[in-house]
């Protein structure tokens, strides 16, 4: 039995709330902040301090102006702002750059290539019933022998996360992660645009296997789109009954793809990472062992309970078996997003991309601002779990942005720093003052400067985004070094 | 059970922290107050775990094996940190046997009064509004340890760290100033404060 999301603890409603006075008014005062306080019962310095943290609010008023995309894809593709232009970070539509104005649905024409994943979406409940036939514990183990990782990023096993808060014995938290935040990436834009009965049969194995108490689906504050594909196919007839989760939008930042953020920021805290140890499948949400995963990840366990574990391993790498969502965009000639096998060649991706738009592709970024640029020396790699080059490229969450011979390297090497020392949540000092530093010796060619404060970023910051910002710059001077002199 | 520090043994009991303070050992802990649970932002506290760079206060002791507080690569990070950390403005020190231990202390006095021209701070704001307290922003090095003991050991929740990234500030209420704040005036913000930003007002209320 799940618990309606009312009968959490009140402050769980500040997010929510601060959500609805900003899409009402456009911008947040300090006098709806602190009405919404006492609403949700906290001490408006609490509540201060969450909402003023979050990317997607503006503290006055943005009336009249237009909004242009900023990201790097966009940048690729020559977006400039024009007068009166109000600069937003990516708009996450990389697939039409450069992007302009509100949030839209996903187009079914941007889905390039389709396996089992985005496959027209599911009439049935086959998966779900198949799960429930076979028992808890078989299904559990059929989890474990299908090898699935998380596709949120980090590739972690399901079926060991889930073992982690199974094994606390008590009440569980499901987070689905659909906070989606990184430039480059908008595969979980269209799967809940696209297809979201996957996704929901996903989580109604989930919610049949870990029993948990509480079920949330963080959606990315802006992506209005999804979220609402995610509540009409909520709303249609015939869902499986164990499915009643608490649609929360967010407030925006790339720091909401760490887990324990995103967890503060469902609590009504200030999104910033917590410390670990403890983890969240031991006391995540509100103290109950947490699962969370990737609405990615969750449409794959539709996939691999309809077509069972062993059709699963069929595709992929033993290691890493299945197929991922690559979100292809930048100087490609067919941007979208292409589900293919993990392990496949980055060159036959960007191949089956149509290749560069003008001459050759020069280079990729791969996992985003956490990632790296690769140059084409690398582009046989393959596109697996771990990293891609001894600099710290990885695949990430699938993001995969190609510059040709008319993009400008050190231009879009100066927008990655930019984004890691304007995306630092401000939380541990190394990252929160180290960024900005790192973007301004790169600006001012400074090498021996730059080098010593990788090393201090990297290793001294608090969560895996602070110690991963310094890889696109690393990668960038190991490929590129004269750019930077 | 017993971890290996720079050589010797000891009890694993607590945080790294925990053994490294008790071992003798000096190390700065900026923002881990004796009285609150492990924050993990000044990141000073680092140490080598098991060949890994960790921040001590939050790593358990009984989770590694060896802990070396002195190899050049740590050191040279700490440092790197703690360099970062004077930058931000003019943090002093308090108490002679406070959190900034040996090292933040003679880093900080090296850096006193330097402008390097990477300071990028514009937190310039001086409130002394309470009549216990005076908030100098040039000292802050935003480690949260008065916004921990505001909202954490009192219950209050008077300030909080508004903003992100670079414009992170310590806040009272929604952008007000403390006497507008619902402060009790309690203090335990004001002994929190590792670098003097929170100092009591001398001679009393004014």
């Amino acid at each position: 039995m799940q618990l309606s999301p009312e009968s959490l603890p009140r402050r769980a409603r500040l997010l929510p709330l601060l959500h609805a006075e900003h899409g009402r008014r456009g911008w947040l005062s300090p006098e709806s902040v602190t009405a919404i306080a006492r609403e949700a019962r906290i001490p408006v310095a609490e509540a201060w301090e969450a909402a003023t943290s979050y990317r997607d609010f503006h503290f006055e008023s943005p009336a009249g102006k237009a909004q242009v995309c900023t990201g790097l894809s966009c940048q690729l593709a020559g977006a400039a702002t024009e007068a009166g232009e109000a600069v937003m970070g990516c708009r996450f539509r990389c697939y039409e750059a450069p992007a302009r104005g509100h949030d839209q649905p996903f187009p079914e024409q941007f889905i390039r290539e389709a396996g089992p994943l985005l496959a027209p979406d599911v009439t049935d409940w086959r998966g779900l019933e198949r799960a429930r036939s076979v028992g808890r514990e078989a299904a559990l183990a059929e989890i474990e022998s299908s090898g699935l990782r998380g596709r949120g990023g980090a590739y972690f096993p399901v079926g060991r996360k889930w073992a982690g808060a199974l094994a606390q014995n008590r009440p569980i938290a499901l987070v689905v992660n659909a906070e989606e935040g990184e430039p480059g990436v908008f595969k979980d834009r269209a799967l809940l645009c696209r297809r979201p009965r996957r996704v929901l049969e996903g989580i109604a194995i989930a919610a049949e296997l870990l029993q948990p108490a509480v079920v949330a689906i963080v959606v990315n504050g802006e992506a209005e789109a999804a979220r609402m594909s995610l509540e009409a196919a909520l709303a249609s007839p015939g869902l499986p009954q164990n499915v009643d989760p608490w649609v929360v939008p967010g407030g925006g930042g790339y720091i909401l793809g760490e887990e324990t953020t995103l967890l503060n920021a469902l609590e009504g805290r200030k999104p910033v990472p917590r410390l670990r140890p403890p983890y969240p499948v031991e006391s995540g949400l509100f103290g109950m062992p947490t699962v969370i995963n990737n609405v990615e990840t969750l449409a794959n366990l539709s996939v691999a309970f309809r077509d069972g574990a062993a059709a699963f391993r069929s595709s992929g790498t033993v290691d890493a078996p299945g197929t991922k969502l690559f979100s292809v965009s930048g100087q490609v000639r067919e941007p979208g997003v292409y589900e293919l096998p993990l392990g496949i060649r980055l060159a036959e991706v960007i191949e089956r991309a149509g290749g560069a738009v003008s001459g050759s592709v020069t280079a990729v970024l791969t996992g985003g601002p956490s990632g790296g640029f690769l140059a084409p020396s690398e582009f046989g790699v393959a596109l697996a779990p771990g990293v891609l080059h001894p600099t710290g490229a990885m695949v990430g969450a699938g993001g995969l942005v190609v510059l040709d011979e008319s993009s400008d390297v050190r231009a879009a090497v100066l927008a990655m720093a930019r984004f890691n020392a304007e995306e630092s949540c401000g939380k541990c000092t190394p990252c929160r003052e180290g960024s900005p530093r790192m973007l301004d010796f790169l600006r001012e060619n400074d090498a021996g400067s730059l080098e010593p404060l990788l090393e201090v970023v990297g290793a001294a910051s608090l969560c895996g985004l602070g110690q991963m910002a310094p890889n696109p710059l690393r990668s960038a001077l190991h490929f590129w070094p004269e750019l930077f002199r | 059970m017993s971890v290996r520090i720079d050589g010797r043994e000891f009890p694993a009991d607590g945080s790294i922290l925990d053994a490294v303070l008790a071992a003798g050992i000096d190390l700065p802990h900026l923002c881990k107050d004796d009285n609150l649970p492990a924050i993990g932002a000044c990141r000073t506290c680092l140490v080598e775990a098991d060949g890994r760079v960790v921040a001590a206060c939050s790593a358990p002791a009984s989770s590694v094996r060896e802990v070396l507080t002195t190899t050049e690569r740590v050191e040279r990070i700490r440092r790197g940190v703690l360099e970062l950390t004077a930058a931000m403005g003019d943090p002093r020190p308090d108490l002679p046997h406070g959190p900034c231990g040996v090292q933040a202390r003679q880093t900080f006095a090296a850096h006193a009064g330097v402008s390097n021209g990477l300071s990028r701070r514009e937190r310039t704001a001086v409130d002394s509004t309470n009549p216990f307290f005076s908030f100098v922003e040039t000292a802050c090095i935003l480690c949260g340890r008065c916004v921990a003991a505001c909202q954490q050991l009192q219950h209050i929740g008077a300030i909080g760290l508004a903003g992100a990234g670079l414009a992170t500030r310590v806040t009272p209420g929604a952008s007000i100033t403390f006497r507008e704040s619902i402060c009790t005036s309690c203090g335990s913000c004001v002994a929190a404060c590792p670098t003097s930003a929170l100092s009591p007002k001398t001679g009393g209320a004014e």
